[in-house]
């Protein structure tokens, strides 16, 4: 059983490897939002943001940093066009902030928060999201999650 | 969807992401209940965490939109001339970072003739780091055609940093690239603090207190490769820098007043005091500085 056990270990890491590349910045050319004007509206690429290859029913989080007085704006999409779920939690609370289930799946969330945190977006991808790509295991597919944000339009009067 | 036992060691290995990240499972944090492999029997699926952190530019940018458009200094920045003094892999990497940042303050502050300077640097260092395909001639092209657009500019040499992010990544650099990240990171913070004085509700000094949750995921993200002696040190000095950071105390947010978008209520605000903005801006001086060998 050890042995078998490793030979999983050793294959599992060759695929890792062997596919690091696969998604790359999958986020930055298939996740781009497409406004009703055209243009970018002020919004600006966040580095947070991630793409990666996923398996079927498989789950990951990312922790990232929000701060108070900015827009941001989140689109998580899937290689196959399949809708991804996804939570917001508080990082430190582990208070669930936001799921897209409760907006039929909505990829895309734009919010802004009360005070600066650490957030933890967990991503799953659906059973059925497969890849035709010959160069990916059959179950999986790449995923983005394209961060972007703005700082907020003041309202009002304002010292700056 | 055919579930194979046997595809669990792989679920394990395969997810590979592009970013700042980390693989381990965030302890404490067990938000789906699917975080652990038991059995070969199971199927649950792995859940990993990986730690974020913003770009350097993110800081700047904020900096130049809340008040200080108009600023052209250029003299807290690590010149170019000291580029000769990094022989070691660590010195070169964090001051890659280093430069990095200072090329983006170049582009976001519109001094277009030193952020050619700054490009310069950044491409020899990047040579020597292993990053020189995502820093091309052609990208120098783009900046000397660019210099009096800052939009672009700014594009510009985001674009060398994330292109050199991923090719480390790409590249298993890993230790390199945390190396990199912080020291772009840093250097934000020394030049936000060299631009911004103590001020009570001054949204300059509350951004870098909230610089203490960005030093959380770095610290996370450097220790995914402490076992290299070089990250180690720099792990030492940013948990130093943490301790400071956490003698911030907290308030309850303000509640929303914006009933027209979507706002993530609750949370804590920091409430930094002078006494604490000036030991953490004295530490990270001493880090900044130990990494630029400067003064």
């Amino acid at each position: 059983m050890k042995k078998i056990f490793l030979t999983l270990f050793i294959l599992s890491s060759v695929l890792a490897f062997s596919q690091a590349s696969v998604c790359g910045q999958f986020h930055r050319k298939y996740c781009v939002v497409e406004t009703k004007r055209g243009g970018k509206e002020g919004w600006m690429y966040n580095a947070q943001s991630k793409s990666g290859l996923f398996n079927q029913g498989m789950t990951s989080k990312i922790r990232c940093v929000i701060y108070k007085g900015m827009d941001y704006r989140i689109n998580v999409c899937v290689e196959t066009g399949d809708k991804a779920v996804y939570k917001i939690f508080d990082a430190r609370t582990s208070e669930l902030l936001y799921d897209n289930a409760t907006a039929s799946g909505e990829p895309l969330f734009e919010f802004q928060s009360t005070a600066s945190r650490q957030l933890i977006i967990e991503v799953t991808v659906p059973n059925g999201a497969t890849s035709q790509d010959k160069h990916k295991p059959m179950e999986a597919a790449c995923v983005g999650l394209l961060i972007e944000h703005k700082v907020t339009d003041r309202q009002g009067f304002s010292q700056y | 969807m055919q579930r194979k036992h046997f595809l669990i060691a792989p679920l394990a290995a395969s997810l590979m992401l592009v970013s700042c990240g980390g693989d381990k499972t965030e302890g404490g944090d067990d938000l789906s209940g699917v975080d652990t492999l038991k059995t070969e029997t199971q199927t649950e699926q792995i859940t990993e965490t990986f730690f974020q952190v913003p770009s350097p530019g993110e800081m700047l940018t904020f900096i130049k939109m809340v008040g200080g458009k108009n600023n052209k200094n250029v003299s807290f920045l690590n010149s170019p001339d000291n580029q000769k003094n990094y022989t070691d892999n660590k010195s070169k990497a964090l001051n890659f970072g280093i430069y990095s940042c200072d090329l983006s303050y170049c582009s976001i502050f519109e001094i277009g003739s030193e952020a050619l300077r700054y490009f310069k640097t950044v491409k020899q260092l990047g040579d020597q780091i292993g990053v020189s395909s995502a820093i091309s001639p052609e990208v120098l092209k783009r900046l000397e055609g660019n210099i009096g657009n800052p939009d672009s500019l700014s594009v510009i040499t985001d674009d060398v940093y994330f292109t050199s992010f991923e090719a480390l990544e790409s590249s298993k650099q890993g230790p390199t690239l945390s190396l990199v990240v912080a020291g772009g990171w840093i250097e934000s913070l020394y030049i936000a603090t060299s631009l911004a004085k103590y001020e009570e509700k001054s949204p300059v000094v509350e951004r870098l207190a909230d610089q203490k949750y960005t030093l959380d995921n770095l610290i996370e993200f450097l220790k995914k490769y402490e076992s290299d002696a070089n990250v180690a040190g720099v792990l030492t000095q940013f948990t130093e820098l943490q301790a400071e950071f956490n003698k911030i105390g907290e308030k309850d947010a303000a509640a929303a007043t914006d009933k027209s978008k979507n706002v993530l209520g609750g949370g804590k605000e920091l409430a930094i005091t002078a006494e604490q903005y000036k030991a953490i801006v004295e530490k990270i001086k001493a880090i900044r500085n130990s990494y630029t060998l400067t003064k």
